[in-house]
C-alpha cells in the first residue's frame, strides 16, 4: 500500500497501523503527562468554532477539516473511544467508531497542515491548546513511522550522523566559513570581530540555527559584531553547534535528546549560559525544555541573542547610530518566541533605536499570524505551494499592507518561509532579513576597538 | 399530577441536585489531581502562575473576549449571565431553600428575573441560529450541542409560563412538572457532558500550561515499551 501524503515519508510498515497507533498512544499516555490534558479537553470541548476565525489556514481554505477544533477532535475521539471508561461502555453498546487506516491518513495530513502556531489557543474559551494536540498527534504518528522525511533525515544526522548537526556541516567547513565571515566583517563593516571556537570558561555558548552558517551570513556577522562590540564572553563549541530542534515538532523523545546535547556541550566547555541565535523554535525549545530535561531549577539559563543585545543597549555596552536604516522596516513575530515565548518588546526596542521608519503589522505581537512555515513545515520543500498559498496568503497581505522595504524576522525558519511567501505572492521588492543583519550597520564602535589595520585603511 | 409534582421536587430534586454537586466535585478534583500529578512528574516544576491566573480570570469573566465571532460571543456571555443568576437568585427558589433547609440568601426582583429569563431564552435562540448558520460551527456541531441548548431552554420557558398564568395556555401543574423535571434533567447531565465546564473552566488555562511540562525520560520509556531501539532516529 502506498501512502499519499502531501509530504515525503520514509518507507514504513503499513500492516495493522490502527493497532500500532493505539499501542504507541497507550505507551505515550503511560509515560508522559498527556492524559489529564486529553481528559480535560474531552470533558469540556464545546465545539463553538471561535478558533476557526483565528486560523490562517482555515481562513484561506475554508475546509472544515482545517478548523483547529475539528483537527483536535481527530485525536480526542480516539482517546475517548479507546482510553476512557465512557468510550468502552459506549462501544460495547455499539457507538460504531473504530480507528481505521483512513482516520490515520487524515490525521497524518491534518497535523502537518497545522503549523502549531497556537494562535487558536488564544481564542478558545475552554483553553484548549490545539498546538499541544498537534504536538501529541505528530508524536504518536512518528512512532508508527509517519513523519516527514525532511524532518527525520535532518534529526538523524544531528543525533547519530557524523557531523552531528541538521545541515550536515563538518567542523572544518564551519571553521572555514567563520574565517571567511571574519574577513567580511572587516572589509564590509570595519568591525574586527572574531568567532571564538572551543574557548573554555566562556559565559555563553552560542547555538544558532545551524543553517545560518549556510544561509544567513549577515545574521551571524551581526551576532559576532554585537559580541565584539559589547566585550561579551562567548564561544562556539566544535563538539556541538546546532540550535535546531525538530524534536519539538514531532517527538518528545527527540526533543529531549537534542536539548541534552546542548547542555552536554555547555558542560564540556565549562560555560555558564546558553545563547541562542536568531531562531524561534531553537529559543523556545532550549528555554522551556532545558529545565524540563536537564535538571529543573538547576538547569543552565538560556537567553536569546536579542535579549542579550537589548540588555547591552540599555546598560550602555552597545551603542547604535540613530536612524541608520532610512527605509521602512516592519517586524514579524516568530510564534515560538512571541506567542509561545517571552520575546515581543525586546526586538522592537532594538529596531526603534536605529530605524527611522518602523511600522507594525496588524495584528502583531502575541496575536501575530504565523509565517506559514511553522512547526517544521518550512523544511518540507514538497509542500511549498501549500505553505505559500493557503498557509502564507494572509501573511503576504499583512506584509503588503505595511509597505515596508525590510521585513525583520529573527528566526531561521520564518526567514526561509517569508522569502518564499514574498516570491510566490508578488512581493519581489520586499527584503526579508534578520534583526542582526540590520543592527550590524548601526553599530557605533569606539575608535579604541578598531585594529590598526582598519584605522590605517580609513586614512 | 400533584403526587408526581411532589416526587419531582422532592426525592427527584434531591437526587439530581446531589448528583450534580458530587459529579462536579469529582470533575473538579480529577482535573486538579491531573494537574498535581503532572507537576509531580514534570522535569520543570516552575509554572508562571501569575500569567496562568490572569488568563484564567480573563476567561471566567470574558468581558474582553469579544474580538472573535463578536455576536456569537456576546450572545454566549449574556446567555451565561441569565443562566447563572436566575435559578440561583430567584425569590421562589430561595424560598424553597429556606423552607427545606432553613438557609437563604438575597434575591432578585421579579421584573429583573423576568427580563433575564427572556434574555436567556432569546440568547439560546441566537446561539442556535449562530451555530447553524455559520459554516465552521455547523461542521463541528454534534447532536448534543443542539439538544443541550434546547433542554436548557425548557426550565426557563416553563418557569416563565408558570410565573405568568395569564400568558400560560397550559395547566399550571403540568407546566410546573415540566419545569421541575427538565431542571432536574439538566442538573443530572451537567457532570457528564460539556456542561461540566461550569467548574472545570477556571482550571483549563492551568491545564494548557502544565500540559507542556513534560516528564523527563518519557520518550525513552515509550521506546522501550514499544520494543524499539532507543537510540535509533
Amino acid at each position: 500500500m502506498a501512502s499519499n501524503y502531501s509530504y515525503y515519508v520514509e518507507d514504513f510498515d503499513h500492516r495493522s497501523r490502527p493497532r500500532r497507533f493505539l499501542e504507541a498512544f497507550a505507551a505515550i499516555l503511560q509515560y508522559s503527562n498527556y492524559r489529564f490534558v486529553l481528559d480535560t479537553y474531552a470533558r469540556t470541548s464545546t465545539k463553538c468554532a471561535r478558533c476557526s476565525v483565528t486560523c490562517p489556514v482555515y481562513q484561506s481554505t475554508e475546509d472544515p477539516g482545517d478548523i483547529p477544533c475539528f483537527r483536535s477532535e481527530l485525536l480526542l475521539r480516539v482517546y475517548k473511544r479507546y482510553f476512557t471508561v465512557k468510550g468502552a461502555v459506549l462501544s460495547a453498546l455499539g457507538s460504531g467508531y473504530t480507528l481505521s487506516d483512513d482516520d490515520i491518513d487524515e490525521m497524518a495530513e491534518r497535523f502537518y497542515r497545522c503549523t502549531a502556531c497556537r494562535r487558536c489557543k488564544m481564542a478558545c474559551p475552554m483553553g484548549i491548546d490545539h498546538g499541544l494536540m498537534t504536538h501529541l498527534g505528530r508524536w504518536i504518528l512518528s512512532e508508527i513511522g509517519i513523519v516527514p522525511k525532511a524532518l527525520v533525515v535532518a534529526t538523524r544526522e544531528q543525533l547519530v550522523g557524523d557531523t552531528g548537526n541538521t545541515s550536515a556541516i563538518p567542523v572544518p567547513a564551519l571553521v572555514d566559513t567563520c574565517e571567511f565571515l571574519e574577513e567580511e566583517l572587516v572589509d564590509i563593516f570595519r568591525i574586527p570581530a572574531k568567532f571564538p571556537f572551543d574557548v573554555e570558561d566562556a559565559e555563553y555558548v552560542f547555538f544558532p540555527a545551524v543553517s545560518d552558517f549556510l544561509l544567513e551570513a549577515d545574521t551571524l556577522m551581526g551576532n559576532a559584531a554585537v559580541m565584539y562590540a559589547t566585550g561579551g564572553s562567548w564561544t562556539i563549541g566544535k563538539g556541538y553547534y546546532d540550535g535546531i530542534n525538530y524534536g519539538l515538532f514531532y517527538s518528545d523523545h527527540m526533543l529531549e535528546r537534542i536539548v541534552k546535547k546542548e547542555v552536554e556541550e555547555l558542560n564540556r566547555l565549562k560555560a555558564k549560559k546558553i545563547l541562542i541565535g536568531e531562531c524561534g523554535h531553537a529559543s523556545r525549545s532550549a528555554k522551556f525544555f532545558v529545565p524540563t530535561f536537564c535538571g529543573g531549577k538547576d538547569a543552565p539559563p538560556v537567553i536569546n541573542c536579542m535579549e542579550y543585545a537589548l540588555e547591552c543597549l540599555e546598560n550602555g555596552k552597545l551603542n547604535l547610530k540613530k536612524d541608520t536604516i532610512k527605509e521602512r522596516v516592519t517586524y514579524h513575530d516568530p510564534c515560538n518566541i512571541a506567542r509561545s515565548g517571552w520575546i515581543v518588546d525586546q526586538p522592537r526596542e532594538l529596531l526603534k533605536a536605529f530605524c527611522q521608519d518602523f511600522v507594525e503589522m496588524t495584528p502583531n505581537g502575541k496575536d501575530n499570524y504565523c509565517c506559514g512555515g511553522g512547526g517544521g513545515t518550512v523544511s518540507i520543500d514538497e509542500i511549498r505551494a501549500f505553505r505559500t498559498g493557503p498557509g502564507g496568503q494572509l501573511k503576504a497581505r499583512q506584509i503588503r499592507e505595511t509597505g515596508a522595504k525590510y521585513v525583520v524576522s529573527p528566526c531561521a525558519n520564518c526567514k526561509k518561509q517569508l522569502r518564499e511567501v514574498c516570491e510566490d505572492n508578488d512581493l519581489a521588492d520586499v527584503e526579508v532579513v534578520g534583526l542582526h543583519d540590520l543592527l550590524i550597520k548601526a553599530i557605533d564602535l569606539p575608535e579604541s576597538m578598531l585594529t590598526p589595520e582598519i584605522k590605517e585603511e580609513a586614512v | 399530577m400533584t403526587e408526581w409534582l411532589e416526587w419531582a421536587r422532592g426525592p427527584a430534586f434531591v437526587f439530581s441536585f446531589t448528583l450534580m454537586i458530587l459529579g462536579l466535585a469529582r470533575n473538579f478534583l480529577l482535573t486538579m489531581w491531573g494537574v498535581f500529578r503532572a507537576l509531580l512528574r514534570a522535569g520543570d516544576k516552575k509554572v508562571p502562575w501569575k500569567n496562568v491566573f490572569s488568563a484564567s480570570f480573563s476567561w471566567v469573566f470574558p468581558v474582553k473576549k469579544l474580538k472573535e465571532r463578536v455576536w456569537y460571543s456576546l450572545a454566549s456571555i449574556l446567555f451565561h449571565v441569565g443562566l447563572i443568576i436566575v435559578p440561583v437568585f430567584l425569590i421562589e427558589h430561595v424560598a424553597l431553600w429556606r423552607r427545606g433547609l432553613g438557609i437563604s440568601w438575597p434575591t432578585i426582583a421579579q421584573s429583573l428575573a423576568d427580563g433575564l429569563t427572556i434574555l436567556t431564552i432569546a440568547m439560546i435562540i441566537a446561539l442556535l441560529v449562530g451555530r447553524l448558520s455559520t459554516r465552521s460551527a455547523r461542521a463541528l456541531t454534534r447532536p448534543q450541542d443542539i439538544v443541550l441548548l434546547m433542554l436548557i431552554a425548557l426550565p426557563f420557558l416553563s418557569g416563565f409560563l408558570a410565573a405568568h398564568p395569564a400568558l400560560n395556555p397550559f395547566n399550571y401543574q403540568a407546566t410546573m412538572l415540566v419545569h421541575v423535571l427538565s431542571g432536574n434533567l439538566v442538573m443530572c447531565l451537567i457532570p457528564f457532558t460539556k456542561l461540566c465546564h461550569a467548574v472545570v473552566l477556571p482550571l483549563t488555562q492551568t491545564v494548557a500550561e502544565v500540559g507542556w511540562h513534560f516528564p523527563p525520560n518519557a520518550g525513552r520509556q515509550v521506546r522501550i515499551s514499544l520494543g524499539k531501539e532507543i537510540d535509533a532516529v
